[in-house]
């Protein structure tokens, strides 16, 4: 596969995916994909090999839920929503997430 | 493998539909539909890999998972066949041996017996003062049938030899006598045909038969015109009323008919003679101790009425099935113990082995678990391997069992319901139950071991073989089983000890070169008792004068056989008080009997064949124990009741007359012969017994044309088969310790190998710096051997413990012999020793220089 530079740090995608379903909507996987590039302004791009191991990781873990209903457009798909457990994951995703980039910053920063 | 399940269809619905949105989204920003499609297809990659991850990720789905794990495992079995047939070979001699013994303890023990309700049946004996278990008189039987109130029914049988004449030749038949409500009792109808009419078992009454399902096949070829047909037996005939089903083999399978005893005849009236065995159906809800106390309230009324015969009796009341196999009960547990101990070697072994090889695949476990694979899948996994393993091992186990079930049916044919031994489902599901605990016992250790954290931190330093930690987990395993296989050599040593003793005592008579037959014969013509005393002694004589008969003579029981018939006894002149009671074995032989069997006169003379003046003979312990030695020739000894008075006419040597390991017991010798069902024919001949059965045949047809000559076997084999449960658990024991020990031997020899190659670099270094080989090999050698001595040691404090559980069984030493088990360990250590040489030379010839530069 080609070079990308908008692939995802591994182990972010759970949280990506965590955060966009925190405003409590259920959404199917490609809905999923299609919030975080445009919310990151197609700065980040999900790859879909990555996407459903994950959701289904996600699942086993208990963080989300999955439930298949129909699109708007009448089309069968999987919904995915968070769940408590995921909520509290979220929390301590977003908090070590913060710790990273900030040091990571720093170093940056130190000349 | 699997077929694709619910989890991977939704899966692929899943991505299908991601793929459609993606492709629409295209379009609508103007591509052509079928670039869209290509384009999004082509950004999802390999679509099936993408389904085969996602669905790797869902553990949820057990089945799924388990394919996968069972695939893994063939994998990796395939790849180390060695490993595998090792381990595969070892489960199937544990659980085939365990899955055999268990067959035969799930026949004989466990199924009830095939009679309805069979936990109702009971067998009834008299007991008096002199013996325990005695046949019961017909008119005692047929009170309590009528006085009790716990009983549906209560019936007896007695068995006699019969010659069927309507044949060209005279066939040997057995028959068993039944008194009223035999088939009542065991809740069986005929196969075709009915039961016998009341008519039937009157006495004058019209005859009839029901014959067995063998004859019916063998003589009437299955035929159901066989109904109506009749039995010949000397001057009656005996229509057949019916034919019984192929699975009523009572009171055994050699039984060809049974026919009414009547109970109203005039020879079955004395209360004084018993001769059936009797057997009872308890109605439905009353316990055994509720039928012990109903019978003895009736006894005791007997007691009351018929106080000459009836007071000092009692009755015993066993179950069935008790009565039936209790003999056996014993041997049979033992064995299975042994075979459990047997299996758990193999576990032990097996697990010491998957130790081992979970060390060498320490590297491929961290590195599942650096991608994120649990505890519980890596552990599952590993025991996913070892369930294929013990399942293959239990599969050809089951094999083997089916064999060793031919087998045990061959070599203990004498065995209660060894004919009912097969391989069923319940035998399958023992197998698998076996397996499935076999893969707990030897595979869950390791597995939690292999998976330890700790391990998965090694990632970094795998592939180098440092200096290892010293395996004591592996070497407990060993030791466990080295104790284990002493436990089980000295049980097989202490048997094999007895038999040999048993086989070296000095009975007091001479077996070898005697032949033994039956002659039919009817109890109806023992009436006559002149007759039958005439026709005795016509055959013995014509038998004496056969070329290669040295001597002949006839006796009713066979000497050096477990049985007991003790008798009380009295002085005609009588016994002051303070003389002990008399109480003899008692024998009823013809005057022949101690020239044929060689047992030495010692005073007196042998009792001549006088009808009119009946004498007897006593042994030595006889003579000595009550009549003050010598002194005892002349006494006249009488029974209890109205028997006539007997001489003694002389004294002879002991002889263990009632089992080959009882010291020999005070015995009388009726002088008695006249022929009556039963009696044995003893020739002793001039060369081998077996080759003189068609002179013998001859000899008789000759003499008595009318009667047929059966069951021609030396002497020796009948003594043999006596012994035959004795002589198959030991060989069975014997089998299973010396695999034990093998198995052990294996597993200190895997231990120590596996222990050199992972430390051939230390090795190759302390050669390297000029330490000397012999140094190595005793290093090696030193560890095996402290390994089997410990094993040793717990293994004798096992026996200790466990040795009188066969106490029992033994004869002539001791549970503790001091030979025997300092040979068992003798044994182990010497095994123990060329197991661990081998290791130790390898390791003391690797050449340092190598070692150093492969590692």
């Amino acid at each position: 596969m080609g070079e990308r530079k908008n692939d995802i740090l591994q182990g972010t995608l759970a949280l990506l995916i965590l955060r966009t379903l925190a405003s409590g909507k259920r959404l199917h996987g490609y809905a999923i994909t299609a919030h975080i590039q445009r919310v990151s302004e197609q700065l980040l791009r999900v790859e879909e090999g990555s996407l459903y191991p994950a959701l289904h990781r996600m699942e086993q873990q208990g963080w989300v839920r999955a439930e298949w209903g129909r699109t708007e457009k009448n089309r069968e798909a999987r919904f995915y929503s968070l769940t408590a457990k995921g909520r509290k994951q979220l929390t301590q995703e977003e908090e070590s997430w913060s710790r990273l980039t900030e040091g990571v910053a720093r170093v940056i920063r130190y000349v | 493998m699997l077929q694709p399940g619910r989890l991977q269809k939704d899966l692929e619905r899943e991505l299908e539909f991601h793929v459609r949105e993606r492709a629409e989204d295209l379009r609508a920003g103007g591509m052509s539909a079928d670039e869209a499609a290509r384009a999004a297809r082509q950004a999802f990659g390999n679509y099936t890999s993408q389904v085969e991850r996602t669905r790797d990720m869902d553990i949820n789905e057990g089945l799924e998972r388990l394919g996968r794990n069972l695939r893994l495992a063939l994998r990796g079995l395939t790849k180390t066949p060695a490993f595998t047939l090792t381990v595969v070979a070892t489960l199937a001699i544990g659980i085939g041996a365990n899955s055999a013994v268990f067959s035969a303890i799930d026949a004989i023990l466990l199924r009830p017996s095939p009679f309805p309700n069979s936990d109702r049946l009971v067998k009834l004996s008299q007991k008096n003062p002199k013996n325990q278990d005695a046949f019961v008189a017909p008119p005692r039987l047929e009170d309590w049938n009528r006085l009790n109130s716990t009983f549906q029914a209560i019936t007896g049988y007695y068995t006699e030899d019969d010659s069927e004449i309507s044949g060209d030749l005279p066939e040997k038949l057995t028959r068993a006598l039944v008194a009223p409500r035999f088939l009542q009792v065991w809740g069986v109808a005929p196969a075709l045909g009915r039961d016998f009419t009341p008519q039937e078992e009157h006495f004058g009454g019209p005859n009839a038969v029901l014959i067995s399902d063998r004859l019916w096949r063998r003589r009437f070829d299955g035929n159901a015109a066989a109904l109506g047909k009749t039995l010949r037996l000397g001057n009656y005939s005996y229509p057949i009323v019916g034919i019984m089903p192929a699975s009523f083999l009572f009171p055994d399978r050699t039984v060809d008919f049974w026919s009414p005893s009547p109970m109203d005849a005039p020879y079955a009236q004395s209360r004084e003679t018993g001769w059936f065995t009797a057997f009872g159906r308890m109605k439905p809800g009353v316990t055994l101790e509720q039928a012990r106390a109903n019978l003895d309230t009736v006894q005791a009324d007997l007691g009351r009425q018929f106080p000459k015969t009836d007071a000092h009796m009692g009755v015993v009341v066993k179950p069935l099935k008790e009565a039936t196999v209790a003999g056996v009960k014993r041997s049979l547990w033992m064995l299975f113990g042994s075979v459990s101990l047997l299996l758990l070697i193999a576990c032990t072994n097996i697990a010491a082995l998957l130790l081992s090889r979970a060390s060498e695949r320490r590297h491929e476990i961290s590195v599942r678990f650096s991608l994120g694979a649990s505890r519980a899948s890596v552990a599952m996994q590993l025991l996913t391997e070892v369930l294929v393993l013990s399942l293959a091992g239990s599969l050809l186990g089951l094999a083997i069992a089916g064999e060793a079930a031919r087998v045990f049916r061959a070599l203990a044919k004498d065995l209660p319901r060894v004919d009912e031994i097969r391989l069923d489902w319940s035998i399958v599901f023992y197998s698998l139950a076996c397996a499935v605990a076999a893969t707990l016992l030897c595979g869950l250790f390791p597995a939690l071991r292999a998976t330890r954290r700790s391990l998965a931190g090694s990632l970094a330093s795998a592939g180098r073989s440092q200096v290892s930690s010293r395996n004591p987990v592996q070497f407990t395993l060993v030791g466990v089983q080295v104790a284990l296989a002493v436990m089980l050599l000295a049980g097989a040593g202490l048997l094999l000890r007895s038999f040999q003793e048993l086989g070296r005592v000095s009975p007091g008579f001479d077996a070898e070169h005697v032949l033994t037959f039956h002659m039919s014969s009817s109890w109806g013509e023992t009436s006559d008792q002149k007759v039958a005393t005439q026709r005795l002694n016509r055959v013995l004589d014509g038998l004496r004068s056969a070329p290669g008969v040295a001597e002949a003579a006839a006796s009713i029981g066979l000497p050096g056989l477990p049985t007991q018939y003790a008798i009380e006894l009295n002085t005609v002149e009588g016994l002051a008080e303070t003389e002990p009671k008399m109480i003899a074995q008692s024998r009823a032989v013809s005057p022949g009997y101690f020239a044929t069997m060689r047992i030495p006169l010692l005073a007196g003379e042998t009792c001549r064949d006088d009808v009119n003046a009946s004498g007897v003979m006593v042994n030595r312990s006889f003579a000595n124990a009550y009549l003050g030695g010598p002194a005892a020739i002349r006494r006249h000894l009488t029974q209890p009741g109205n028997w006539p008075s007997s001489e003694i006419r002389g004294i002879v040597g002991d002889a263990r007359e009632s089992g080959m390991d009882r010291e020999p017991s005070p015995t009388v010798y009726w002088c008695y012969s006249a022929l009556q069902p039963g009696t044995y024919f003893l020739i002793r001949t001039h060369g081998d017994p077996t080759s003189m059965a068609e002179t013998v045949r001859r000899k008789i047809h000759e003499i008595e044309p009318r009667r047929s000559v059966y069951d021609l076997t030396p002497l020796a084999d009948h003594i043999a088969d006596a012994y035959a449960e004795n002589r198959l658990r030991t060989i069975l024991l014997a089998f299973f310790a010396l695999t034990a020990v093998s198995l052990a031997c294996v597993g200190l020899y895997g231990t120590l190998s596996y222990l050199v190659s992972i430390r051939q670099r230390e090795v190759g270094l302390r050669l390297a710096l000029g330490a000397l080989r012999t140094q190595i090999v005793r290093q090696f050698l030193a560890q095996g051997l402290t390994v089997a001595l410990l094993g040793c040691v717990a293994g004798l404090a096992l026996t200790a413990v466990f040795g009188r559980l066969l106490a029992g069984m033994l004869y002539g030493v001791s549970a503790w012999d001091a030979m025997t088990l300092g040979a068992v360990v003798g044994l182990v250590l010497a095994v123990s020793i060329l197991a661990s040489l081998l290791p130790a030379v390898r390791a003391a010839r690797l050449e340092p220089m190598q070692v150093l530069r492969e590692q």
